[in-house]
């Protein structure tokens, strides 16, 4: 394996006696769609918000790209190339689907003072952030109101936001729940593409099939621990995965068996 | 132009270069503030002070006034912007009233008398008063609403936009929701030490009711009513709200119930104010002149 562009080591994340992350640790290799797969309460979200620096660890060490980056605050963490969706979509409502990329266009300009005072709608800026609705699927919608879009196309719309900020890593948080079967096909569609683009991809999934599908490996978490970590074949004949997601077989219970 | 008008003219635009404050806060950066008057009253006590007790000329102590102003906005800001929403109004009605409080009892502030004597702005020569006072308000207006507008064209304009659409969303994207929410509040704070200066040169008398907590109302009425966000909605606000009290005289005892009425009217059916993307005004005008509704 190359260096990793993302190491957690012993992760913890304790809620006074709730121990949500306990002892984690994975690494993330270029180029490859990991997926964190778990049961609800798992502990993939405080995970994620860990590493996008939403939440500072309890113990543990998070490196990106060769740095440590525990502790540093979400915009630090963005400005050093990780990208981030949300769980439950997070849409600047009021402003057009371009304006949206085009404040994740700022990230270049943000971090540095003499930079913040130049115009946003220049016509590069504006062709650039087409591109990538492009991608995305949405430049028919550019002009819209984001807050008026349906979910699949919010997914989508985060997802464009984070590969302008994405040029390291994105972090996918559940981007195939609660859409339609239509839609879930056509988003499995476009991850391939972002994986094609050379870009690496974290990505949280409740859904079972679809991770299997996607992701090149699998770290599968139960009550904050890593149960299983490996190919998704692997996975899926994994004892201890079936349990966590299936429940334990009942060994005394000979006349249903 | 009679002195009467020229005086209601005056005022208004005063309070339109505040109300842009205002709206730099509460409109582009989405942080509720209910103590804009206090620094409305920062910068006119501090242009007060500075004409009398220093004997500096306006131009003189303009730009200590604007520094004053934005860097005591800046650290009433710091804590402030820790809260949210509720509680940030309510933080901010508590600056308000203790800015207020300490104009009122310390003596080095003039006290209930107040500051009098607040010589006239003098430009090349020429002591303004009535018209040419009116000219130069409107300029500086002119200045103000140039810098809201340039702001919203520039990123740290669209990074407060973010901000108050949804803060986790903007620090995803590399916006360091401290550093923007103080960027607008010193900007905003800074608009209303202006507006205070021209005030306080103009009325040449101040005293702490005149920077109370219902002018911080009357402010944000003004905007909520012009529209939130809107560059032009601070002036139709101003004006609005300060010509219809000067139309129905006799109900000046009514002011406040008045603004309240607006307050709420506009809450339940126009929230986005007069200007706002989806009023009334905007689609009547979209009617009656082709792309007007843009």
């Amino acid at each position: 394996m190359s260096e990793p562009i993302l190491r957690v080591e012993n992760l913890h994340k304790h809620f006074g006696g709730l121990k949500a992350v306990n002892g984690v640790s994975f690494q993330v290799a270029p180029g490859e769609i990991l997926g964190i797969l778990g049961p609800n309460g798992a502990g993939k979200t405080v995970c994620f918000n860990m590493i996008s620096g939403v939440y500072k660890p309890t113990a543990g060490k998070i490196v990106f790209d060769g740095q440590r980056t525990d502790g540093l605050p979400p915009h630090r963490l963005a400005a050093l190339g990780l990208g981030r969706t949300f769980q439950i979509v997070k849409p600047f409502a009021s402003l057009t689907v371009l304006e949206n990329v085009l404040v994740a266009r700022g990230i270049a300009n943000y971090g540095r003072f003499g930079r913040i005072w130049g115009p946003w709608r220049s016509k590069d800026q504006v062709r650039a952030a087409m591109e990538v609705l492009d991608k995305v699927g949405l430049a028919d919608l550019a002009g819209r109101k984001a807050g008026l879009l349906p979910l699949g196309n919010l997914r989508r719309l985060e997802i464009a936001r984070a590969l302008v900020v994405g040029r390291k890593l994105i972090l996918l948080d559940e981007s195939f729940s609660g859409l339609r079967h239509a839609e879930i096909t056509r988003l499995e569609d476009l991850i391939r593409a972002i994986r094609q683009m050379g870009i690496t991809v974290l990505l949280i999934e409740h859904n079972l099939r679809v991770s299997m599908k996607l992701c090149d490996r699998i770290v599968v978490l139960e009550h904050g621990r890593k149960i299983a970590e490996g190919k998704p074949e692997q996975i899926q004949s994994d004892l201890r995965v079936i349990e966590a997601y299936l429940g334990r077989k009942r060994r005394n219970n000979a006349a249903g068996g | 132009m009679s002195g009467y008008l020229i005086t209601i003219a005056t005022i208004i635009v005063i309070n339109a270069i505040v109300v842009c404050g205002l709206n730099v806060i509460v409109g582009y950066a989405g942080q509720i503030s209910l103590g804009h008057a206090a620094f409305f009253g920062i910068g006119a006590y501090s242009a007060a002070l500075l004409a009398t007790k220093a004997g500096l000329s306006f131009w003189a102590a303009l730009p200590l006034v604007v520094t004053i102003s934005s860097v005591v906005g800046l650290l009433l800001g710091l804590p402030s912007l820790r809260v949210k929403d509720d509680f940030l109004a309510i933080t901010t009605i508590g600056i308000n009233f203790i800015v207020e409080a300490v104009f009122l009892y310390i003596p080095f502030f003039g006290g209930a008398l107040g500051i009098g004597g607040i010589p006239r702005i003098c430009l090349f020569g020429l002591r303004l008063k009535g018209f040419s006072f009116f000219l130069l308000c409107l300029a500086f207006l002119v200045l103000v609403m140039t810098a809201c507008w340039w702001f919203t064209r520039c990123w740290a304009g669209l990074a407060c936009f973010a901000l108050r659409e949804d803060e986790e969303a903007a620090a995803s994207v590399g916006i360091s929701p401290v550093r923007f929410k103080l960027l607008a509040f010193v900007a905003g704070t800074a608009m209303a030490g202006l507006g205070g200066a021209l005030y306080a040169h103009y009325m040449r008398f101040i005293s702490a009711s005149d920077f109370s907590f219902p002018v911080s109302i009357t402010l944000l009425s003004m905007l909520v009513l012009g529209g939130m966000g809107k560059l032009w909605a601070p002036l139709l606000g101003a004006v609005i709200l300060g010509a219809l009290p000067e139309i129905f005289r006799p109900l000046v005892e009514y002011r406040i119930l008045f603004y309240t009425a607006i307050l709420l009217l506009m809450i339940r059916f126009q929230p986005s104010g007069l200007l706002g993307d989806e009023s009334l005004a905007r689609k009547v005008l979209a009617k009656v002149v082709p792309g007007g509704g843009r």
